[in-house]
């Protein structure tokens, strides 16, 4: 068997973030996705029995966090791409989920974009010095490359976030207003296909999976 | 409704001993226009920040006295509460909206107020209609040009129908034409019967919208004028405040000129530079940017002009290799052009200022790194951290970085903006300097006062394509007439 169980079964689980941003036309993002991640969970299978030393570890250890984290990853990006600010506040009240839980997390979502579009300023900035991820430089001393690319993001979007709190609360974002929404949301057939078919995947196969009673491909 | 600040002083720390605002005191009538300027660090924003509530709010620190909306005072109101009478639009576009895309931030804030979606509904076509929005609807804000931006957060503010707008530098990154607009909704606003305050350095475009200017300094309103009167003072006194131009049809004057006319007159050198091939597109059907060939005078200052979306930024990127294909990047690097970015944090990456001129040379020399820090008045400071030092330096420092790895030219995105006067004549003497010292300079600017202070050649943008190059000199009526009808 070249896959090895578990990734067969997160497998199952991806389907359902792939589904989701093929619906929004992401194929690109599917692809590259399902590329890495298919190679790191082949990988991982095919080194994990082998006796590979230190190093060998190292690869073998980030092998497995791609491929465990990866999932998550591709949700949260369906998450923040395509949810709407006032869409995830409406239907968070209407679950009756604290203003003080929501607003945090919105927060978040809405910073994700800013974040990226700041790392790509930024390296824009560092290819321009000649300072590359491939190149004898980085090679050399991989730290300070980490460094120039943490340090303004890091400078920068402290700044963009007081901003942004700052945007949100003079327009009268608070915890203690009820908000309306603008935008119709409601619980329909295709939310209660992506429920069912979760709840199946965690009942069958995750719940199993954490006792210790995984079934056999 | 009207706003009053009495005696108030203010500080960010603890103590009131180093007090950026000290013993103000300010009347604002209802449906008044009124204009807070001058320089940099003098509190003006502070005051902007007490009439929107942020201070004492969010902001901590240390303050005395009262500020009245009406006759409420904001330290017994909630944020949630001041914003239902005071809309509030900043300076950066980029960080003030909350939502990803155009639609729900014009819904936004009525949402936030409770309103019946209904009504929202309405709001939201009134808005759309009075500022002329259809084209901007469903977008996502990522794709928008600064003044697009700046429009939807005019609109959705106003939607809420707030008494008082208490705006931040609003035109800090717009071109003439889209500041003409902004002109508009604030005069719209006040015939609208709303109270309206302004921090700005750009004046000449509230010529007649504002009521009055008041000029902070201090920590305290230290003049205060009509717009008419301030203009009749000319426009030497302004600049000796630190002020920007009241009118820019005196710009083009040969007086207001002539201080930087011997440098204009005698080019350095007959040369030029000529890039060709400077082309690029998202979709083969609109390329965005469409240049064959483009020749720059060495050793001089150009400055590129046109409105926003133009293809200005495109092709400063493409002229640094930072966009296009291989051919464009490798032809990039091989003629070093090396680019300024307008949010310069994005390119300061080290510990300190010497290690980040080291950083772009091929061979690490210490003393030639010391030199460049010399010439740009930086030697003083090679071992503190980039980000501890001020806006100007930190452009200086970048400017260093891109002399140290050995480009010939240096282009500029937006070097100015934001400033005031006094800045932006340090920038300019800054830039003069690398010109004379052999770097040809390409500047992406909308400051008709820089230009006419600094450059030597205009490039002119439209569509992506140049459609006019000329030398400045003789020819500053038709720049600035240029940039008014871009």
């Amino acid at each position: 068997m070249i896959f090895t169980a578990p990734l067969v079964y997160s497998l199952l689980m991806v389907v359902v973030a792939s589904i989701l941003l093929l619906f929004e036309g992401k194929w690109k993002f599917v692809c590259t996705f399902f590329f890495v991640y298919l190679s790191a969970g082949f990988f991982f299978g095919q080194v994990k029995n082998l006796d590979i030393g230190t190093s060998g570890t190292i690869i073998l250890a980030s092998l497995f966090l791609m491929y465990r984290i990866m999932p998550a990853c591709a949700v949260l990006y369906y998450v923040i791409t395509t949810t709407k600010v006032n869409e995830f506040l409406a239907c968070m009240s209407r679950m009756h989920i604290s203003n003080k839980v929501t607003i945090p997390l919105i927060v978040m979502i809405r910073f994700f974009p800013t974040v990226f579009d700041e790392s790509r300023a930024i390296g824009n900035a560092m290819r321009m010095r000649g300072i590359r991820l491939f190149s004898l430089r980085t090679l050399k001393n991989p730290v300070s490359f980490l460094e120039y690319r943490l340090v303004p993001l890091l400078v920068s979007i402290t700044k963009i976030g007081d901003e942004l709190s700052i945007a949100a609360v003079t327009r009268g974002l608070s915890t203690d207003t009820k908000r309306t929404c603008v935008a119709k949301i409601g619980f329909r057939w295709a939310d209660a296909v992506v429920w069912a078919y979760c709840i199946a995947v965690v009942l069958f196969y995750v719940i199993p999976g954490l006792t210790g009673n995984l079934p056999s491909l | 409704m009207n706003i009053s600040l009495k005696n108030i002083s203010f500080s960010y720390s603890d103590s009131l001993d180093d007090a950026i605002l000290k013993n103000l005191n300010l009347e604002i009538r209802s449906g008044e226009c009124v204009v807070l300027a001058g320089e940099s660090g003098c509190g003006k924003t502070t005051i902007s920040k007490l009439i929107n509530g942020l201070i004492p709010h969010y902001h901590s620190g240390t303050m005395d006295g009262d500020v009245l909306l009406g006759d409420k005072n904001t330290a017994d109101m909630t944020l949630a509460e001041i914003s239902r009478v005071v809309g509030s639009v900043f300076q950066n576009p980029r960080s003030q909206f909350f939502n990803i895309d155009t639609d729900c931030e014009l819904a936004f804030g009525c949402e936030n107020l409770g309103m019946d979606p209904e009504e929202i509904k309405r709001r939201m076509a009134n808005v759309v209609q009075e500022f002329h929005l259809e084209h901007l609807l469903g977008r996502s804000i990522f794709n928008l040009s600064g003044g697009e931006k700046q429009k939807i957060a005019c609109a959705s503010v106003s939607a809420t129908g707030p008494e008082i707008f208490v705006l931040d530098e609003p035109s800090a990154n717009l071109d003439l034409k889209t500041i003409a607009d902004l002109k508009e909704i604030v005069s719209r606003w006040k015939k609208a019967g709303k109270t309206v305050v302004i921090v700005e350095h750009r004046l000449y475009y509230l010529r007649d919208v504002a009521d009055r200017i008041c000029y902070v300094k201090d920590g305290q309103i230290a003049y205060e004028w009509t717009p008419a009167e301030l203009e009749a003072k000319g426009a030497e006194y302004a600049a000796s405040l630190g002020l920007r131009c009241m009118n820019l049809d005196q710009l083009g004057d040969e007086d207001m000129m002539c201080h930087s006319r011997l440098d204009r007159e005698s080019p350095s050198s007959t040369e030029s530079i000529t890039f060709t091939n400077l082309t690029f597109c998202y979709h083969r059907k609109h390329p965005i940017l469409d240049i064959d060939r483009l020749e720059l005078p060495c050793g001089q200052i150009t400055a590129l002009v046109g409105h926003n979306g133009a293809g200005k930024s495109t092709l400063a990127q493409v002229l640094c290799g930072l966009q296009g294909n291989w051919h464009q990047k490798r032809a990039a690097r091989k003629r070093g052009a090396y680019l300024i970015m307008q949010d310069v944090n994005h390119q300061l990456f080290t510990e300190s200022v010497l290690d980040e001129v080291l950083l772009g040379m091929k061979q690490q020399d210490e003393k030639l790194a010391l030199e460049i820090l010399e010439g740009l008045n930086l030697k003083q400071y090679a071992d503190n951290h980039p980000m501890a030092l001020s806006g100007g330096q930190k452009q200086r420092v970048a400017i260093g970085s891109g002399i140290s790895s050995g480009c010939d030219v240096v282009v500029f995105d937006e070097p100015t903006s934001g400033l005031d006067y006094r800045q932006m004549l340090a920038v300019s003497a800054t830039l003069k300097k690398l010109a004379a010292s052999g770097k040809t300079l390409l500047v992406i600017t909308h400051d008709p006062e820089f230009i006419l202070n600094s450059c030597q050649s205009v490039v002119r943008m439209e569509y992506g394509k140049v459609v006019e190059q000329y030398p400045l000199l003789g020819n500053q009526e038709k720049l600035i007439e240029a940039m008014l009808n871009v």
